[in-house]
């Protein structure tokens, strides 16, 4: 029988090697996948990902099983394309995640899309302007979507790996969704 | 009618909410046309989002894995200098000195020969629990008095011609 994520941080913890590559080869699609949809950049997500794993190294101890492994995991994934999102916002002033987390995000505060003069888009494009316009949402608003359609974790779940009560979650998630039914709407007129 | 329950209609799509909590949006929808349109567009959203799920760009994932074995050994070879055996018991040791001194040796006057006084009160300091027992000291004070008296009166008693 295959051991458990949460075994297997517990031999982590204990330095087990075999268990921390086991662990690696598990997570690693998971972790870079949602560090890629967080911060849209496939180097800084390889690193940040590969971060997460170090971490992951350096504290399994401190995994207290209260939670699964993979929310724990989760945590240390966002937190870290959180902060890394924070500190280029330091010297890109004008990226489009430059929001408030707590107020509206920039794309909730822009007009409407300029109308694309080509009125055929493929369905492709459409997507992928659903996808841009989530890029464009609140770091906190966009890392609960990600988590709720990519990874399809449950409210109270994102509410542990975003570290606040499932009130807050619901409300990013109403902000979100607001902003995209803006978008679709827009997308729909050209 | 009731609060439009905004914040609770994600939930709500996907199956998320408690019984009571379940019925009770069910009823606003059922009372709200404006709430059962935005829900409409939100099942749509939801639905459009699960679809189109972006993919990021391929990766190496023995490559990776490599990568990340020589972060970790490159983060354990910079705390190595420090939690080598040799530089771990030079710092114990030199905490342990600096310990002993804190305790000590900071604030603490040893007395000298020379100094009666300073040795008086070393010497109180070492009996200071006698000290706080003050009535017993002060009761031995009085009985000190007591001896004195019934000395000079023996010594009185002696010279008195019999």
């Amino acid at each position: 029988m295959e051991p458990s994520d949460e075994a297997l941080c517990q031999r982590v913890a204990k330095r087990d090697v075999a268990a921390f590559e086991l662990l690696v080869e598990r997570y690693q699609g998971r972790a870079y996948r949602l560090a890629w949809s967080i911060v849209r950049d496939p180097e800084d997500a390889r690193d940040l990902s590969q971060e997460a794993f170090i971490r992951l190294h350096e504290s399994a101890g401190s995994f207290g099983g209260r939670s699964k492994f993979s929310t724990w995991f989760y945590r240390i994934v966002v937190n870290l394309c959180l902060d890394h999102k924070r500190k280029r916002r330091w010297w890109k002033p004008w990226a489009g995640d430059a929001a408030d987390d707590q107020g509206e995000s920039f794309l909730e505060r822009q007009p409407a899309p300029v109308t694309d003069p080509v009125d055929e888009l493929g369905r492709e494009q459409t997507m992928k302007d659903l996808w841009a316009a989530v890029d464009r949402l609140a770091p906190r608003q966009r890392a609960a979507v990600v988590l709720q359609v990519r990874e399809e974790l449950a409210t109270y779940e994102i509410a542990e790996v975003l570290k606040c009560s499932e009130a807050t979650v619901r409300v990013h998630l109403h902000r979100a969704m607001n902003a995209l039914k803006k978008t679709m709407k827009n997308m729909e007129k050209r | 009618m009731a609060k439009h329950p905004e914040t609770d209609l994600v939930p709500y799509l996907r199956g998320e909410l408690p019984p009571a909590e379940r019925e009770r949006v069910a009823r606003h929808l059922d009372e709200c046309p404006d709430c059962r349109q935005d829900t409409d567009q939100l099942r749509e959203l939801l639905g459009e989002l699960s679809r189109s799920i972006a993919e990021p760009p391929a990766v190496n994932w023995a490559r990776y894995r490599a990568e990340l074995r020589e972060k970790l050994e490159a983060r354990r070879g910079r705390r190595a200098w420090w939690w080598q055996p040799v530089p771990l018991a030079l710092a114990t040791s030199l905490a342990g000195v600096l310990l002993f001194v804190a305790v000590w040796g900071v604030g603490r006057q040893v007395p000298t020969a020379g100094d009666p006084v300073a040795f008086e009160e070393a010497a109180i300091g070492r009996n200071l629990g006698l000290l706080e027992q003050y009535q017993v000291v002060e009761r031995l004070d009085l009985l000190e008095e007591d001896l004195d008296f019934m000395s000079d009166l023996d010594g009185l008693a002696a010279g008195r011609p019999g």
